[in-house]
């Protein structure tokens, strides 16, 4: 927004303290890391099952042998421990509740804030792959890549974050112009589910359509770094791999600015 | 100088005109008309460093789009206004390192954390130093009373004890200037007390400069002297509020409990406003007879037990404003 612009010394510390306290926040729903850990290690073993009875009755696709598969649903369901979180509901919330306001009445920077709030709770989250990645290898093998892969996949799993990041921010600040999202957001889980290659590797679909997924944003979420990891994108594709994220994520994050700029905007001149 | 200063400030907001059924809310998706409304019409008014005003006026009359427009969250459609020398829809951030807001309707304190923890984040925003955040601490709390539920979570807090939260919350980094939009509503006597108290001391002790919009009138009376009385988006008396209390209240009220059982109660130069068994109500005009001469009249012909003057409340004297409108000479009461 145009009050934004004032030249000021940035401080940092604000948002370092945002982030610990969202950590802080999520600690205390105790109940939610329970049913986290308790749906992961059901999923977990539900895959396993599914896909253990499909290979015993069918040959194995391509190059993704069991075990391969097993790792890719292990990795997938870790990695939804973290990317599956809407780190910016409490945008939604505030537009929702009017209270909005009261953080652009601080000096902050009111977007950076929600980033800031989101990392923490994310990485508060990101802390229960630990006990969950014990309840995985009790259940299934997991394969190690190599450390050129792991690196890849590291990489391509922070621009994977950020894309989602970006996804969730345009969701909830579609409420600065209609009240309800709901719905939409609800497509969106299904399509980062389904078609974004969280359940099923996208490489099983028919070739012409997988050339519509890995094009769409949700595969930039999940799928690269997953066929990254289990070896389906090779490393001489790596470059074009991290590329066609980091553009998504350009694309995404231009949209959230200048939805922001707009939004903000419409609070400014209608008063929310 | 002056720390607040608006000219002509205007906001007109726009909005959808809904045409009516089902053929209208489909017209409304390909064509749209707009209505436009001033909320704010010309408000002209300056305020003095240390100041505590009251903005006063109805529901609806423009008091929070104002407020708004002051704490930068707001673009005026026309006017100027400048607020500790910036323009706050200009450099929003600044203006918010400068001004504390209370909104007694919404809290900003942090929901989820405990008091304690919401402080500590905003020290870190407005980056109080350390000392002064520990010596404002103690001396808010022990107005406030803070200490006993510091650990608890926003959400489980009573909403006095909230309020008194919210208080401390907005003014820890020592503020220039505080905007409190109805700040005791809905608090018990107690509690009022305390935040009154509290607001009243701020602005002894720093110079802290209060704008100050409520309803309840006794917050008005113990904390400001000076008045600005806004409807329909324009301000219609600004000065001081004893002024106000001169100008309309012309007339004082005599209650008087007899001792004996009087067929018929006259006094000369008053008017009969009630009976109630042995009590009367005698009101005169103050402007036309003193007190003395009133209540020696009522001796010399009554026997009492007991006697007293009432003035007329402030909260009479700003409905009259609001459905007469102002005008500095108003309408005798009629006796």
């Amino acid at each position: 927004m145009i009050a934004d612009r004032a030249v000021r010394r940035f401080r940092f510390a604000p948002y370092l303290e945002f982030g610990k306290k969202a950590i802080a926040r999520e600690a205390t729903y105790r109940f939610d890391v329970f049913t986290s850990i308790g749906s992961f290690a059901l999923r977990m073993y539900l895959l396993r099952m599914v896909w253990t009875a499909l290979y015993a009755r069918n040959a194995a696709p391509r190059d993704l042998p069991l075990h391969a598969i097993l790792t890719y649903s292990a990795v997938a369901l870790l990695m939804g421990l973290v990317l599956d979180v809407d780190q910016v509901s409490s945008l939604y919330t505030k537009l929702h509740d009017g209270s909005i306001v009261s953080d652009f009445l601080r000096p902050i920077n009111v977007p950076l804030y929600f980033f800031a709030d989101g990392t923490g709770e994310v990485l508060f989250h990101a802390a229960l792959v630990v006990p969950s990645l014990a309840i995985a290898l009790v259940l299934v093998h997991i394969d190690v890549p190599s450390p050129g892969t792991g690196a890849a996949f590291a990489l391509s799993l922070v621009l994977g974050y950020f894309v989602g990041f970006t996804i969730n921010f345009i969701l909830n600040a579609s409420a600065f112009w209609t009240l309800e999202i709901h719905a939409v957001q609800l497509i969106v889980t299904w399509l980062t589910d389904l078609l974004g290659g969280e359940l099923v590797p996208l490489v099983l679909f028919p070739v012409a359509l997988q050339h519509a997924l890995f094009a769409l944003p949700f595969a930039a979420m999940f799928s690269t770094p997953l066929l990254i990891y289990v070896g389906e994108i090779p490393p001489e594709r790596y470059a074009a791999a991290l590329g066609l994220q980091a553009l998504w994520l350009a694309v995404l994050g231009a949209v959230c600015v200048v939805m922001w700029r707009a939004g903000s905007r419409r609070i400014v001149v209608q008063g929310g | 100088m002056a720390i607040i200063e608006t000219v002509e400030l205007r906001k007109v907001f726009r909005s959808v005109v809904r045409r009516p059924g089902l053929s209208g809310a489909f017209a409304a998706l390909f064509s749209r008309e707009f209505e436009e409304k001033a909320a704010v019409e010309r408000v002209t008014f300056s305020v003095q460093e240390g100041e505590v005003v009251g903005y006063l006026g109805p529901n609806g009359a423009g008091k929070s789009t104002t407020i708004k427009m002051l704490t930068g969250i707001l673009v005026p459609t026309s006017g100027s206004l400048q607020v500790a020398g910036i323009v706050p829809h200009e450099r929003r951030i600044e203006n918010g390192q400068n001004i504390g807001v209370v909104f007694g309707q919404r809290s900003q304190l942090y929901w989820d954390l405990p008091l304690r923890e919401s402080f500590e984040l905003l020290r870190a925003i407005y980056d109080v130093p350390a000392d002064r955040f520990r010596q404002n601490l103690k001396h808010f709390s022990d107005i406030l009373d803070l200490e006993r539920f510091m650990g608890t979570p926003v959400r489980q807090l009573s909403l006095g004890e909230r309020m008194r939260g919210d208080f401390a919350a907005a003014l820890l980094h020592d503020p220039k200037i505080v905007y409190l939009d109805e700040p005791t509503i809905g608090l018990d006597v107690v509690a009022k007390e305390a935040i009154r108290e509290f607001i009243g001391t701020m602005n002894r002790e720093r110079g802290t400069t209060v704008i100050l919009t409520t309803h309840d009138l006794a917050d008005v009376e113990r904390l400001t002297r000076r008045i600005i009385l806004i409807d329909e988006g324009t301000v219609i008396y600004d000065g001081l509020l004893a002024r106000l209390r001169d100008e309309y209240g012309t007339h004082r009220t005599i209650v008087a409990t007899l001792s004996e059982n009087y067929a018929e109660v006259a006094v000369p130069g008053t008017v009969l406003e009630s009976r109630e068994g042995n009590v009367v109500r005698l009101r005169y005009d103050h402007h036309e007879l003193a007190a003395e001469t009133v209540v020696r009249r009522v001796l010399d012909a009554y026997r009492i037990t007991d006697i007293s003057l009432l003035e007329p409340d402030i909260d009479a004297i700003v409905r009259r404003i609001y459905t007469e409108g102002y005008s500095a000479r108003p309408a005798r009461v009629p006796s």
